[in-house]
């Protein structure tokens, strides 16, 4: 979402003493205030953003989603990862650009849960915007993943396919592949073709050759481009968005040299339409460049050269203008170059009927297939299934709206106004 | 209002009565005939008949009918003043630094003011340019049912790329408005909102008070943010409904409860019963926007960007104050009285004295200041919420009353702008 500018946590430092005069003293209402290089009058009320998405499922079957080092739990269980709560803060600048702080937390899978680390800090992130400029400093969305995402239920569903994997993570934590520490620059023509040049802190939970890092060293570098279509008119236009990147992962020698990354993918209206949408997403992932010829471990699985190809198909049925219900089949296949029975596939079958504003019930059919070699890093399973049945509550509130969209429609179709 | 006094009686012969020549409505109490209508409006079904009435002689009971029939078309030799009025999104600086896209009829807001002599015919092309539907309303025009500009109930809107000419009788006289009757709480306060003067043939203010310089002040307020997050959505649907147009496959989906429009009420009942979910039942709290104006305006422009009042001493000025927005307005001039002449375009029985005046939304008030005490005067909306930009004081609507001549009779002190206080 990219909102938010730090509120304004100091308050009235100045105008304590008064000629002598008897002073009430002016400490803040709300406890001690923190650090900050210059504090700021708590006058100026930011935009405040809250996002939620309620992810709840009965899982039967093998659940563990693609969590690769899955495969021991199998059985039902309740099912909340993906859950997220996001609080986002946004000030417009003097001279015409956004600030905006993002901070937000996801619930981790069952296992992890289970562990006692419920929430992980998928989002904290300060933003700043200008016209043609954008740069980001923090946790956010891993770069790589911000070309396509899929239909599946949860985000995580299907991440060996749809994500460029993190090779220093254990494996434990799915979401170590989709967010990342990151710093940005982004630019863009007209606020329709974007060019991201980042550096990143891949979060470093394996234990390496050289030992697991507890450290943020920037370990992966990378650039993408990315067209988007107009917003809005998703229903009726064709080329929704699509983009390609390249990725540097600096992998110490013995854990097979530093990887490289390609990728490509991108979003396209089948059939537009208002009530019957049938749109499709193809997202691609090359890596290449290690010399790891076996898994030795999960964190392997994540290393070695590999093609990954995802497609999704999605039907969306509107009547009167209104989702009711959808439809859609993601599916994904994966081969590694030099590692010799690991090919994969999974499937995601997902029906989502809409109840109300936000609020779904879901279905889904999860399947995943491994070759020997895969299944044996990942504890044996060769096979999962889960059907997985729930709810999902979704929404996203504004209050005190004072910050526009940068890529509004007024904006990208007349002249551009920061606001 | 002050109880009208003898020598206040401007209306002895009304304005109607003057160009028909019909003779009536002399004494108190007096039933006026038939013959006080205008010949059309006496051939249908009940004939309006005027009420016994104690009122004081100068009211005329006839006096609200049109004085022309509003089914006319123009007759060969009558002067028909030909606009076009173009309908685009662009933007508008309230205050330097802030800036909103907005709708602007002929590239500007407020719209051009149209002014015409009364009974003069007003043909308007409008064309619409931008990617929402639009109508225009002649407010307080007596006019054909179908140039009101109501959406849906006078005529359909004009979509994008169309266009609609308006033919009327600018009848009656006086201080009037334009606006676009389309969502008007968003298209009016997004911007299609215009001054329409109609003057007088025999106009009993310039007689009562000679004057030269007519200033029109049309008030209105802005929520920028709502206005912006609005005009988004408002755009992006007017953008899908021309893709559907240009696309033979859209535009078999196209389907008037897409947009909540209806035959009648067993149309809209029985798509309820189709599952149809109108917009209002989706949330029993609402939509998490509430139009809280942070700008408010005087002809388009806040303090301190207003335009001043020009007036030397001993010269009367007419002011047209138009309600043009959703708020009422209170407007206080400092060192004077000032006369209230006319309201909603018609002129009052008899000048009312005041120095505060209440503009309601939809209203209209002409009053005439005299210029007898010189200096730079404050004239603002004394509900003080207005007299604010973005909640700083001072701002909004505020502007000044000037002597031109104020150093000649020894006023030197030169009005200071203010932005923050
Ligand atoms: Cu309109």
């Amino acid at each position: 979402m990219r909102t938010s500018q730090g509120s304004k946590r100091q308050t009235l430092r100045q105008g304590v003493a008064l000629m002598g005069l008897a002073m009430i003293s002016a400490i803040p209402a709300f406890g001690q205030a923190q650090q900050v290089p210059i504090p700021e009058q708590p006058s100026t009320a930011p935009q405040i953003e809250i996002l939620g998405t309620g992810v709840a499922t009965l899982d039967l079957g093998r659940s563990r989603n693609s969590t690769p080092d899955g495969g021991k739990a199998s059985g039902s269980q309740i099912n909340i990862s993906d859950s997220s709560l996001v609080v986002g803060a946004a000030q417009r600048l003097y001279k015409g650009g956004i600030g905006s702080l993002t901070v937000g937390g996801l619930a981790l899978d069952q296992t992890n849960t289970g562990r006692g680390t419920q929430l992980f800090l998928h989002q904290a992130f300060a933003d700043y915007q200008a016209q043609s400029l954008e740069a980001y400093i923090g946790r956010t969305d891993q770069p790589t993943a911000q070309i396509v995402t899929f239909p599946t239920l949860r985000g995580d569903d299907l991440v060996t396919f749809t994500n460029l994997l993190d090779p220093f993570s254990s494996g434990e934590n799915v979401n170590e592949h989709r967010y990342s520490n990151v710093a940005a620059i982004t630019l863009n023509q007209k606020l329709t073709t974007f060019e991201n040049f980042h550096v990143q802190h891949l979060i470093e939970s394996a234990d390496t050759s050289r030992g697991p890092s507890t450290g943020t060293g920037l370990n992966s570098y990378g650039a993408s481009i990315q067209h988007l279509g107009l917003p809005g008119l998703e229903a009726v236009e064709k080329y929704i968005s699509y983009g390609a990147g390249y990725e540097h992962r600096s992998i110490g020698r013995t854990d097979g040299g530093s990887s490289e990354a390609l990728y490509a993918g991108g979003v396209f209206n089948l059939k537009p339409s208002l009530v019957n949408l049938i749109d499709l997403r193809v997202l691609d992932n090359y890596t290449f460049g290690s010399n790891l010829r076996s898994f030795r471990g999960t964190p392997d699985t994540f290393r070695a050269n590999a093609n990954a190809i995802t497609a999704a198909v999605r039907y969306l049925h509107s009547p009167f203008g209104k989702p009711a219900y959808q439809v859609s089949l993601t599916a994904g296949y994966k081969s590694y170059s030099r590692v010799s029975q690991a090919g994969s596939i999974g499937l995601a079958l997902t029906g989502v009927k809409r109840l109300g504003d936000g609020f779904d019930v879901v279905a889904q059919y999860l399947y995943q297939h491994r070759g020997d070699a895969l299944a044996t890093a990942y504890g044996g399973a060769h096979e999962e299934n889960a059907v997985q049945l729930g709810f999902v509550f979704n929404f996203d509130t504004l209050f005190n709206r004072s910050v526009g969209p940068r890529r509004s429609l007024l904006n990208l179709q007349h002249q551009y106004i920061p606001n | 209002m002050k109880p009208l006094r003898k020598k206040d009686k401007p209306q002895d012969v009304s304005r109607r009565q003057f160009m028909t020549g019909v003779a009536g409505a002399a004494g108190a109490g007096l039933l006026l005939g038939q013959a006080a209508l205008p010949a059309w409006a006496d051939g249908g079904s009940a004939p309006m008949d005027s009420p016994a009435t104690p009122w004081l002689a100068s009211f005329d009971a006839d006096g609200t009918a049109p004085e022309y029939n509003p089914r006319e078309m123009p007759k060969a030799g009558e002067v028909i003043h030909k606009f076009e009025m173009e309908v685009t999104i662009g933007i508008h600086e309230i205050v330097p630094g802030i800036k909103a896209h907005m709708f602007l009829f002929n590239g500007s807001y407020p719209g051009p003011t149209i002014r015409v002599q009364e009974n003069e015919w007003v043909q308007i092309d409008l064309k619409n340019k931008s990617p929402e539907n639009h109508t225009i309303h002649w407010h307080g025009m007596m006019l054909q049912n179908e140039m009101d500009g109501v959406p849906f109930g006078t005529q359909w809107p004009v979509f994008t790329g169309q266009g609609y000419r308006y033919l009327f009788r600018a009848q009656p006289a006086g201080t009037h408005f334009y606006h676009c009757h389309v969502m008007t709480t968003l298209h009016q306060q997004a911007g299609l909102v215009g001054a329409l003067i109609v003057e007088a043939k025999e106009d009993i203010v310039k007689k009562t008070f000679p004057y030269t310089r007519d200033y029109t002040l049309l008030l209105s307020e802005i929520d920028t943010n709502w206005v912006n997050e609005s005009l988004n959505e408002m755009v992006g649907m007017g953008m899908t409904m021309n893709a559907m147009n240009n696309d033979m496959k859209l535009m078999g989906e196209m389907n008037g409860r897409m947009m909540g429009w209806f035959q009648d009420k067993e149309a809209f009942l029985k798509s309820i019963k189709d599952g149809y979910t109108p917009a209002y039942m989706t949330s029993m709290v609402g939509p998490n926007r509430v139009i809280t104006p942070n700008f408010f305006m005087i002809n388009g422009k806040s303090y301190p960007m207003t335009d001043p009042l020009l007036i030397k001493k001993g010269e009367n000025i007419r002011v047209r104050m138009i309600g043009g927005g959703m708020q009422p307005h209170y407007f206080h001039l400092h060192g004077h009285d000032f006369w209230h002449v006319c309201q909603d375009g018609a002129p009052l029985a008899s000048p009312v004295r005041m120095n505060t005046i209440p503009i309601f939304p939809g209203t209209t008030s002409d009053i005439v200041i005299q210029g007898t005490n010189p200096g730079s005067w404050h004239f603002h909306d004394h509900s003080d919420l207005s007299t604010t930009n973005n909640g700083i004081h001072p701002g909004g609507m505020m502007t000044m009353l000037m002597y031109e001549d104020a150093e000649k009779y020894g006023v030197t002190f030169k009005d200071v702008i203010q932005t923050n206080s």
